[in-house]
């Protein structure tokens, strides 16, 4: 008796009317974001600083202005990228953790290809952000192959793929590249590869639309399509779609792979669309950040922009905040980690935690 | 353990007019569900006291109270003589309690002897002292004549040793008192009748034992008292010498229940799943499935009837493409399936309720919809070139929930909301709408209640009347009987023998499940030797 | 040229061991919440903030070992932090790492600027760094002196660790409990053992270790802090982790490669490779036993031949 009755009382008869999924994130997300501010409120009172004084200077370098507007979604836009990179890998139930090496590795075999060829316009942008989807995609395929063939733990694998692209591309751009007379960067592109800047006052671009088209067309995906339906029940139980017929590991193999692919776009779209070169170090933590954006959205490409948008704000107002405060831009990095670690305690892994995924997968 | 030479030896009968146990009003709900309704029995000292009941009839979460890891809502629990709060297990175990669970809970990669001593090692300046642990684990198996290898792995060994093992690690920690669920449920009848012969000393050594069953006649054989549970409620507690099988039926069941084969027309399909000469491994690289070949054809239902772990998972597995085959070849309608992988077995003909619904059959995070499509998100007109289209498949879930009687607030309420027995249906109203000509059905009626359990076999019989060739796998033999036109037994990992349902007798199929051939003594065992 | 092979040999032993002692102390670390279970990501972060507060409780106390413990106390914090997230709110292991990580980086910059003034590195007189010990009886065979004397303490304790964590493991109570937390913790929790405090202790200890190696970043051989100092062998250790399933002994072996790729590249770079591409080599070398290790590790399609279909049957009466 005590199990069929008992959990006869469960049915929806009497539940409430669930509160929509999104609605619950988004609740969930600005608790977690007043904790995080908590957080750095108090390290800003460490540095010596009023804590109000250093929120309302981020703000402004912010949101002060429509050239700081602009900058914060600048700096938007590869953490827009990156986040969908993430989110690919996520909602398959995989982690991308690798999305910075990928997002080093497009940005500079994109700028590669627009230092190295003379080509018409439309055609030499087309085949720069080719090569950065190309390079994002090489970088994961090893990763994404033992994954998929023998379950080689693939966060892991991409986290050390990071430390070993970073190094490479500043190899390539100090050693073979170098820009004679420049320090640490290659030769500028030529402007047939350069992506079209929005205004005359910001280094603003075209990437921001491929990025929501990206966020877009990828929710559209994984709601509408067969392919993107069976993805996410991967992710969910990924026994159950294997009894359903999902063939695991080809889909875990093209996730990784597509998720690297957008990683590589990610960079791409930063040296063609902002740098017009590459320059070492030229993306510090973009590729963290989009990983960061995904797991805040829960997965969730609409709302990755949102939190992409917001991370990007941060980064501009952080900026400004170095210059006139004591504080460094790296409290703003200290905040996004409270952010993340409040969200993970109440909100994100309680989902996760319930799938079959979150407690096979995570034991050696 | 020197406690035990100050009991009296006790005869079976006419035991002391002492109770090792007494427990009195006690009650437990979940919610709104009783399980223990004013529960009172007795358990006299030195005797062995079945406590018989249906499954869900709450035998387990009484003997989970007795021990500790329960809290019960009234009542109370009276030890020698004595009143006693039983706040916890470690409590339940300084009382002379102990308790062996159904599901084993032993460490495989550690030796019998750490296994006997977890949680209560012996130590010798600071360190685990492992020859004295593998010194008394050996003093104890010889003083109990439970045999194991002290220093064996525990991964190496069978379930029966495992067993022996649990009963050692109560035995240990000082039990007077054994608590055993379900013991028998997992042992061959050999095993089983050598753990009885072991229990029975235990009470000629002046110890209580105290067994959960549902076998009746296990009951009959070895208990001293049976108390009936039926609906949380105490039925009654009578000496078994002054019960019949009979009467124990009457009193578990509270009316005559006869699972009664169904009508059923003869039909002759052609062969729609044949396994040759099919072998395999399992998950340790051990054979688990040893030259099995049958056939199914369509219009029937062969069941397959074994004791738990003797292969039928791993057929199930091999069958839906979900496990590798080492050796063999299978056709399901017309096509070799054996390196298949699942949804080539599906778009070969199959449709599958697993077992292990709640991992397997479900998606519990995701809608009942989202449910329904798996396995035919590919098939038009679920889908159309590679666009799901949601409003058939709505239209088509709603339909479902209808028919399948799913209790659900419509085709978008989420499965980790519905019951044990609504989840089980949505699975069934998933692989029985396919209309596919195999039907793999393995444990329907695990955790559903009798009433749904009607309703599930009425629709296997369907499936079969028009036509689709069903093989059923149960550990419910009665299930078995009722529904099945042959049936195949399974021991070993191997197809022991078959028999035909409308003839075969329950001792018939109990010899096969215990490995022993009908045709030729080809398998004499150990037991039966000595 | 014998000679001078041998002194090349010798030196490349020695430069081996010291460059294996960090990574090694931090695997260490991680075989408590391999064994209890756990995934543990974080042990790059909680290096890191061991170096930082390391180098603070060094200037803070005027001493090494003061140095040592505040770091310890610092990678704790971490550690505890991780493991109510992950044990007691249930949140996601990797999720949580990853975030721990994060916050270790931003908070030593951010410290580093409020409390020095200066960004990326501190270096200070103040910072009291360990001396190398030389051992008396060793120091005297020729030869055998360059290779097991004059390592600063942390490297003797990092080898000798082992062979404790080995002891904690196999030969005491709590080390047993730890491993069968993480093997079966419903058994566990049948036998009065609590999972939960298993898991808490574990991740303790492990912060414990990953805080001494973080010591030894910037109090080793080096005295001094500069960002991202535990540069990714927290990330190793755990690649290390996963291959030697928290074994003590295979933890050991897995960090000598490491430490001897590190060498080696060290000295790649003296013999005028580019510094960059040498830096890669101890990452590709994880990758590389990472990938190998868990190919050798797969699940075998076994395929029955005549011999195994009739021995087993033999078997089988």
């Amino acid at each position: 008796m005590s199990e069929q009755s008992e959990t006869r009382e469960l049915t929806p008869a009497k539940a409430p009317v669930a509160m929509p999924e999104w609605l619950h994130s988004l609740l969930g997300t600005l608790l977690a974001i007043s904790i995080a501010l908590l957080g750095g409120a108090v390290i800003a009172i460490m540095v010596g600083e009023s804590p109000f004084h250093v929120f309302m200077t981020l703000l402004r370098g912010a949101f002060g202005g429509p050239d700081r507007i602009a900058g914060s979604l600048l700096q938007s836009t590869p953490i827009i990228i990156s986040g969908i990179a993430a989110c690919i890998a996520f909602r398959g139930g995989l982690f991308n953790i690798g999305v910075e090496g990928q997002l080093y590795m497009g940005g500079f075999a994109a700028a590669w290809v627009g230092f190295s060829f003379v080509l018409p316009a439309p055609l030499h942008l087309t085949l720069g952000i080719a090569a950065a989807i190309a390079a994002g995609a090489l970088w994961i395929l090893i990763p994404a192959f033992f994954r998929a063939r023998y379950g080689t733990n693939e966060v892991v694998s991409t986290i050390l793929s990071n430390y070993v692209a970073i190094l490479l591309t500043s190899y390539f751009t100090i050693f073979v590249f170098k820009r004679p007379g420049g320090w640490s960067e290659t030769a500028p592109i030529s402007t047939t590869a350069e992506l079209p800047q929005l205004f005359e006052f910001s280094r603003l671009n075209w990437g921001l639309f491929i990025g929501v088209a990206l966020a877009v067309g990828l929710h559209m995906f994984l709601t509408r399509t067969t392919a993107g339906y069976s993805m996410c029940a991967m992710g969910s139980n990924p026994k159950f779609a294997e009894y359903g017929g999902v063939p695991i590991r080809r889909n875990v193999f093209l996730i990784l792979l597509c998720s690297g692919a957008v990683g590589g776009l990610a960079g791409g779209v930063e040296t063609l669309g902002v740098h017009h070169r590459f320059m070492e170090g030229f993306a510090p933590g973009f590729g963290f950040d989009g990983v960061i954006a995904a797991l805040l959205a829960n997965g969730h490409p609409i709302l990755t922009i949102f939190t992409a948008l917001f991370f990007g704000a941060l980064r501009a107002g952080s900026l400004l905040m170095e210059v006139e405060t004591n504080a460094s831009r790296e409290l703003i990095t200290v905040v996004q980690a409270f952010i993340i670690l409040a969200v993970s305690a109440q909100l994100l892994v309680r989902r996760r935690r319930d799938s079959q995924a979150g407690e096979r997968r995570w034991k050696y | 353990m020197s406690d035990h030479q100050g009991f009296r030896p006790t005869p079976s009968f006419g035991a002391p007019m002492t109770n090792a146990i007494e427990m009195r009003g006690v009650s437990k709900r979940f919610g709104p569900v009783i399980a223990n309704d004013d529960v009172s029995f007795a358990v006299k000292k030195g005797e062995i006291h079945a406590i018989v009941g249906e499954n869900g009839a709450g035998k387990t979460t009484l003997m989970n109270i007795l021990f500790g890891l329960y809290h019960p809502d009234t009542g109370e629990i009276i030890i020698n003589g004595e009143k006693v709060e039983v706040d916890s297990p470690r409590r339940a175990i300084s009382l002379g309690l102990g308790m062996v669970h159904q599901h084993f809970k032993l460490v495989p990669s550690l030796t019998a002897a750490d296994n006997v001593f977890l949680g209560i090692e012996k130590t010798r300046n600071g360190l685990i002292d492992h020859a004295a642990q593998i010194a008394q684990t050996r003093e104890f198996s010889e003083k109990f004549g439970l045999s194991v290898d002290p220093e064996a792995i525990v991964a190496n060994l069978s379930v029966g040793i495992e067993q022996r093992i649990e009963i050692l690690k109560v035995l240990v920690r000082g039990a007077e008192v054994v608590i055993l669920d379900e013991p028998t449920a997992v042992l061959t009848p050999q095993e089983s009748r050598e753990l009885f012969r072991t229990l029975r000393g235990f009470t000629d050594q002046g110890m209580t034992v105290i067994f959960i069953s549902h076998h009746l006649s296990e009951v009959m054989a070895v208990s001293d008292t049976v108390t009936v549970l039926r609906d949380g409620k105490v039925v009654g507690t009578r000496p078994t010498a002054e019960l019949g099988e009979d009467d124990l039926v009457r009193m578990m069941v509270g009316r005559n229940v006869s699972f009664s084969r169904r009508k059923r027309p003869r039909t002759d399909g052609e062969r729609i799943l044949s396994l040759k000469s099919i072998w395999a491994r399992d998950n340790r690289g051990l054979p688990a499935l040893q030259d099995v070949s049958f056939d199914v054809h369509g219009g029937e239902i062969v069941g397959i009837v074994g004791v738990d772990g003797n292969g039928q998972t791993e057929l199930a597995e091999v069958i839906s493409g979900l496990r590798h085959v080492s050796h063999g070849e299978i056709v399901l309608h017309g096509q070799k399936i054996q390196d298949g992988d699942p949804r080539l077995v599906r778009h070969a003909g199959l449709a599958h309720v697993p077992a292990d619904r709640l991992h397997r059959g479900v998606d519990k995070a995701d809608t009942i919809s989202g449910n329904i499509l798996m396995g035919r998100q590919d098939e038009a007109p679920w889908s159309s070139r590679g666009v799901i289209n949601w409003r058939y498949v709505r239209e088509r879930t709603e339909e479902l929930i209808k028919r399948f009687d799913i209790r659900a607030n419509g085709s978008r309420t989420l499965v980790k909301t519905l019951s044990g027995g609504n989840m089980q249906k949505v699975v069934l109203a998933r692989e029985f709408s396919r209309a596919m000509p195999f039907l793999l059905v393995d444990q329907p009626t695990r955790g559903v209640d009798i009433g749904a359990m009607e309703g599930i076999h009425d629709e296997i019989m369907r499936q079969r009347n028009e036509g689709a060739a069903v093989l059923l796998i149960s550990v419910q033999l009665d299930e078995i009987m009722t529904l099945a036109d042959r049936i195949l037994v399974m021991f070993a990992g191997t197809i022991a023998g078959e028999v035909d349902a409308d003839t075969a007798t329950e001792d018939e199929i109990g010899m096969l499940m215990a490995g022993r051939n009908l045709s030729a003594a080809a398998a004499p065992t150990v037991n039966e030797a000595s | 040229m014998e000679v001078l092979g041998d002194i090349f040999n010798l030196a490349l032993i020695a430069a081996t061991l010291r460059t294996t002692a960090p990574i090694l102390l931090v695997a260490l670390g991680g075989t408590f919440t391999t064994k209890a279970g756990i995934f543990n990501i974080g042990l790059e972060g909680q290096m890191l903030i061991a170096a930082f507060f390391a180098v603070l409780g060094s200037i803070w106390t005027s001493s090494a070992i003061g140095g040592v413990l505040i770091g310890m106390m610092a990678a704790m914090i971490f550690a505890g932090t991780f493991s109510l997230l992950v044990v007691t709110l249930r949140a996601n292991e990797v999720v949580v790492g990853l975030a721990l990580n994060i916050l270790a980086g931003g908070l030593t910059i951010s410290l580093t600027k409020a409390i020095f003034g200066t960004r990326g590195s501190i270096v200070n007189p103040d910072i009291v760094g360990f001396a190398p010990v030389n051992i008396p009886i060793i120091d005297d065979i020729p030869g055998l002196d360059r290779v097991l004397s004059g390592y600063t303490p942390l490297v003797y304790l990092a080898f000798i660790l082992v062979f404790v964590v080995w002891i904690i493991f196999y030969r005491t109570r709590l080390g047993l409990h730890i491993r069968v937390t993480g093997e079966k913790p419903e058994a566990a929790e049948a036998l009065g053992i609590n999972p939960n405090t298993m898991q808490h202790i574990a991740s303790l200890m492990c912060g414990a270790l990953a805080g001494i190696a973080g010591a030894h970043l910037s109090l080793g051989y080096i005295t001094m802090f500069a960002e991202n100092m535990s540069a990714g062998r927290g990330f190793m250790a755990v690649a290390v982790l996963i291959f030697s399933n928290g074994d003590p002994v295979k933890v050991l072996l897995g960090c000598l490669l490491f430490g001897f790729s590190d060498a080696m590249a060290l000295r790649l770079q003296t013999f005028g490779f580019p510094s960059y591409l040498v830096l890669t080599v101890p990452y590709i070398v994880t990758l590389a036993a990472l990938f190998m290790l868990t190919y050798r590790q797969r699940p075998k399609i076994i395929r029955e031949t005549l011999e195994s279909m009739s021995l087993v049957r033999r078997q089988e009466p």
